[in-house]
């Protein structure tokens, strides 16, 4: 099967909007943290629309996060709610 | 003198909202389940204490993440039986963000395409102690906003309060933490001979 990652990014369109690759990467991690400002959540989202590797390299990230978040979560010890709600009927 | 009920219950109930994620970072802080509790509970009775200083409802999370922060920098870190924890202001030597864009650029479709397959029982087999362990390495700036970013869920601005820092600092941290983090677990399934060969990284 051929590997659709492999080669350049043939179907990245180099247009008069499109922003280029290392200024997306630039913007990469703020935008999936959903920091980004409007102006320049579209235009990343029109790169990510038309360069594969790019693409790739936000699903990457996207993953990793969900992939963290699923083993770094903390659960509260049941001991430690009991705790507080006796110390906060204190206030 | 009682508070006033409502208030009462209303902080009870922010509490108990971000109790998980205040329990995460005071494990992280102090790195020992007993000292987390206790780190815990001491910065809730600060906060009540303290509540006339919450000038924004909003900010809540942010606010007692804070104070959280303060008391373990300042007092509770020495009786801590945790390892000495480095303080998380600013400094010169986080690196410039954007030098970082081209190593990003570089990074092998391969191993991207080998990371996102879910099928791969290899991969999931790497990613639990694995991308822990990656990000436990981390400089402990970058760890902690990362984590305080992408588990706990604040916002840039709400972490940059937290921490103390400028909210450009956690931008900046976000982006270098990041690819640090990824250029350590490529590293790794290349090491391991767990991802698939791609042209040298950077």
């Amino acid at each position: 099967m051929n590997d659709p990652h492999d080669g350049p990014d043939v179907r990245h369109v180099h247009d008069g909007h499109d922003i280029g690759c290392l200024q997306a990467i630039e913007l990469f991690h703020a935008y999936l943290d959903g920091e980004l400002d409007p102006v320049s959540t579209a235009e990343i989202e029109h790169h990510l629309d038309h360069c594969r590797g790019c693409y790739s390299r936000a699903e990457f990230e996207g993953l990793l996060t969900a992939r963290l978040r699923a083993v770094a979560a903390e659960t509260a010890p049941e001991g430690l709610r009991t705790r507080l709600r006796r110390l906060m009927d204190e206030f | 003198m009682q508070a006033p009920e409502a208030d009462r219950r209303d902080f009870s109930k922010r509490v108990e909202a971000h109790l998980d994620a205040l329990y995460g970072v005071a494990m992280r802080l102090t790195r020992n389940a007993a000292d987390a509790e206790d780190l815990v509970a001491e910065s809730v009775a600060k906060a009540w204490a303290s509540i006339d200083s919450l000038e924004d409802g909003d900010r809540f999370r942010a606010w007692i993440f804070r104070i959280m922060r303060n008391h373990f920098l300042t007092g509770y870190r020495k009786a801590s039986r945790g390892p000495e924890f480095v303080g998380l202001e600013a400094t010169t030597d986080e690196g410039d963000a954007g030098e970082l864009a081209p190593f990003l650029y570089a990074q092998p479709d391969a191993f991207l395409q080998w990371w996102a397959d879910p099928e791969k029982e290899v991969t999931d087999r790497m990613l639990g102690e694995e991308i822990m362990a990656a990000v436990n390495a981390l400089p402990e700036a970058f760890r902690a906003t990362i984590l305080l970013v992408n588990v706990d869920g604040l916002g840039y601005d709400e972490a940059a309060e937290a921490l103390g820092v400028p909210p450009g600092t956690v931008r900046s941290r976000m982006k270098r933490g990041r690819t640090l983090l990824q250029k350590a677990l490529w590293e790794h399934a290349r090491d391991a001979g767990l991802a698939p060969a791609g042209e040298a990284m950077a």
